[in-house]
């Protein structure tokens, strides 16, 4: 009896996972080249063709300049095989910023939008277009609907979406949905940067990084470095071992304290 | 004193006239019926007829208060000839209570003199090429469109037919009356050349359909644009040639015209796309009885090669195309100011150190310094904070922004940027125009801009800080 069952059971998975393959296009990778976060994506890397949402917090999520820095380190290993598109609904991305940090600025093309329900539409015409890598979007908030359709416009030629949860003009902020169709979501705020031992000022930018929601993965939490290096090869954010520990045994220090 | 300015007809067959003193006409007829005279508003309706008749000929222009020039060189044949196309304008401007006199010449100072002297009213008169000289020599001169004093005065000497100053000396007659009545004389008889204001420029790039039935159907519509398209782009196509702005004008039966616009961001000529970018904008047209005309022109336009010759391989030909048409989308749904692509501008001021630039043009190889590294946003306007520094050339050690302190752990700067002196009137300029920025990072890792704008030896103006960016 038992052994039917599992049988039958066999036989329904082989049937899901092959209507699931039907609608979806055979998932790619951009891997950052590192086990310890590859090995908690699906696939050994970030998943293209699918859409990723990018959260912040605290004044972040109005300014959201981290986000917006690890965004688009994300997509600019894409930058090379296509067209990248930023939709937002204020425009002071800056241009010579994102090219300091070694992103092509002057290729990105830059929409802006006037309200939630233009930058959905802009953000799904965007992903849904041939010749399209990836598309950057700014919004507050993409109800599980809107994602679907999101979903199924990357899905056309293998656009891949990150949107970062960015409060428009300040104001009060809205519930987030309780449902997401985003592939994974990452919470992003900047961390302390390290300037390389007996040099003055800044070093690199870093970024802590929280993989919160993954389909098939696993989360984690990473403190990443913008790899200077980086111009064609590796991937521009490179993984600062220990550090994350180090960040949680503060904050565990601090708990102990209070 | 106040007279009258126009009649109609059944007040002409009383005998009144234009310019005749408004009480003398009222002791003639006490029953007429006088409104005030409004030129302006006149202006306007003959120029809203300009407009309408676009759906004859491309090149219409306004000819005085009462006069219409319409250019229908290699336009005829679409109504079979000029006869029934000069009576379809005329069965039209009679269906919309217009009384019109129309004449078709060989040039525009002959049909004027025809229209006005030889046409009667409601009558459609075609002059054969080449045949103006007959009909023309027994009209007034008056019907060569001379200033009143040069008619008068011709007058006075018995000159009152063009027939008798056909034979006449040039010399004498622009010697006597001015080089106008020559002029003019030979304009009518197509001796002389004469430029005309068209409302708008003819241009080839213009196509055309016309309906038996009205239609108002949004279907419909968009399919005749698709046809009408696919027409003037296989024309664009012939020639090799491609254009970046597109007009279509639905003409209703009412005689209203609505025109509707779509730019494409590079050259174009793919009814296909022209279709699509113009569906969602026909749903704004009100179609009321009924939409007779469409006509599609296309401006703007220029030389296009067939393929993109440094384009290689196909496929990217086609990512290209997918992303020139998500533009052109996005611009004639969103503005077209809304789409666009950052430029290089040579300036060490920040905030004028990019440009907009068409989201679709050629990028400039030579990029922004990359040794000053620059915020990923920057504000529109400097935000002001409060700060705390040890020195005064020395960066904060604390500032508040936005109503949170934060203690900066690391600095780096300054990096000095005066603004540019030359755009200033040389009054103005003063050490107040000079920035240090400053890159910080405070304590929870936010990484920002500030600045410093004057100098502290200046009593006058005392230093003030502003934060203009936050670094990714």
């Amino acid at each position: 009896m038992s052994g039917s069952r599992a049988a039958r059971l066999a036989v329904l998975r082989d049937q899901v996972a092959a209507l699931e393959a039907g609608t979806r296009t055979p998932s790619l990778v951009q891997p950052f080249g590192d086990p310890r976060v590859d090995d908690c994506l699906p696939g050994g890397g970030l998943p293209l063709g699918r859409w990723h949402e990018i959260v912040a917090e605290g004044l972040e999520t109005e300014v959201g300049a981290a986000a917006a820095g690890f965004g688009a380190m994300l997509a600019r290993p894409l930058a090379a095989t296509g067209a990248v598109i930023w939709v937002m609904r204020r425009d002071d991305l800056y241009a010579p910023g994102l090219e300091s940090l070694g992103f092509p600025g002057r290729r990105l093309i830059q929409v802006r939008v006037r309200d939630e329900a233009q930058a959905l539409m802009a953000l799904e015409d965007a992903l849904g277009s041939a010749g399209v890598a990836a598309v950057l979007g700014e919004t507050e908030d993409v109800d599980l609907t809107a994602g679907r359709r999101l979903q199924l416009a990357c899905e056309k030629h293998g656009a891949t979406g990150l949107i970062l949860r960015r409060r428009p003009f300040g104001g009060s902020a809205r519930k987030a949905a309780t449902g997401s169709a985003a592939a994974t979501r990452w919470r992003v705020s900047s961390a302390a940067s390290h300037p390389p031992p007996g040099e003055p000022g800044l070093g690199p930018p870093r970024w802590s990084v929280a993989l919160e929601r993954c389909r098939g993965g696993r989360p984690g939490t990473w403190i990443f470095e913008w790899n200077e290096e980086a111009d064609h090869g590796p991937h521009p954010l490179r993984m600062v071992p220990g550090l994350a520990g180090d960040a949680l045994a503060a904050a565990e220090r601090v708990r102990r304290i209070a | 004193m106040r007279r009258l300015y126009a009649l109609n007809v059944e007040a002409r067959a009383l005998g009144l006239f234009a310019g005749q003193k408004a009480t003398d006409a009222a002791a003639l007829v006490p029953e007429l019926a006088t409104h005030e005279a409004d030129p302006a508003a006149d202006a306007a309706a003959l120029e809203a007829l300009c407009d309408w008749c676009v759906r004859f000929s491309p090149a219409v222009a306004v000819d005085g208060r009462d006069g219409l020039l319409l250019d229908i060189t290699g336009v005829s044949h679409l109504w079979d000839g000029e006869q029934a196309m000069a009576d379809d304008l005329l069965a039209r401007l009679a269906g919309n209570d217009i009384p019109a006199r129309i004449a078709v010449a060989d040039t525009a100072g002959a049909a004027w003199a025809f229209a006005r002297f030889t046409a009667a009213a409601g009558q459609a008169l075609v002059i054969p090429p080449g045949a103006q000289a007959g009909p023309l020599s027994p009209l007034p001169v008056t019907a060569l469109r001379l200033e009143e004093a040069a008619a008068a005065q011709l007058a006075r000497l018995g000159l009152t037919r063009i027939e008798r100053l056909i034979g006449l000396p040039r010399a004498q007659l622009t010697r006597r009356f001015g080089p106008q009545v020559v002029l003019r004389l030979d304009q009518a008889l197509g001796h002389a050349r004469e430029a005309l204001v068209f409302r708008r420029p003819p241009s080839p790039w213009h196509d055309r359909l016309a309906f038996a039935e009205p239609i108002s159907l949004l279907d419909d519509l968009v399919r005749v644009a698709g046809d009408l398209a696919e027409r003037l782009c296989a024309r664009l196509r012939t020639e090799g040639r491609g254009a970046r702005r597109f007009e279509l004008t639905c003409h209703r039966a009412d005689g209203k015209a609505f025109p509707v616009q779509v730019g494409l961001s590079v050259a174009g000529r793919d009814a296909r796309i022209l279709t699509r970018l113009f569906a969602p904008r026909l749903e704004m047209i009100d179609p009321g009885f009924g939409i007779e005309v469409v006509t599609l022109s296309a401006e703007e336009v220029e030389a296009m090669s067939a393929a993109q010759g440094e384009l290689d391989s196909r496929r990217a030909a086609m990512a290209e195309e997918g992303v020139a048409a998500l533009v052109d989308r996005l611009a004639n749904r969103l503005g077209e100011d809304a789409v666009w692509r950052a430029e290089v501008v040579q300036s060490h001021v920040p905030e004028r150190a990019e440009r907009a630039a068409p989201a679709i043009s050629p990028c400039a190889t030579a990029g922004w310094d990359p040794d000053r590294p620059r915020p990923i946003r920057l504000l529109a306007h400097p935000e002001a904070i409060t700060v705390m520094a040890k020195l005064p050339d020395d960066p904060p050690l604390l500032f508040t922004w936005r109503g949170r302190p934060r203690r900066v752990r690391l600095a780096e700067g300054p990096e000095r940027i005066a603004e540019e002196w030359w755009r200033r009137p040389v009054g103005d300029i003063g050490p107040g125009f000079v920035r240090d920025y400053y890159r910080v990072e405070d304590e929870a890792g936010g990484r920002y801009w500030i600045f410093r704008a004057g100098l502290y030896d200046d009593a006058r103006n005392p230093p003030r800080w502003w934060l203009h960016g936050v670094f990714a």
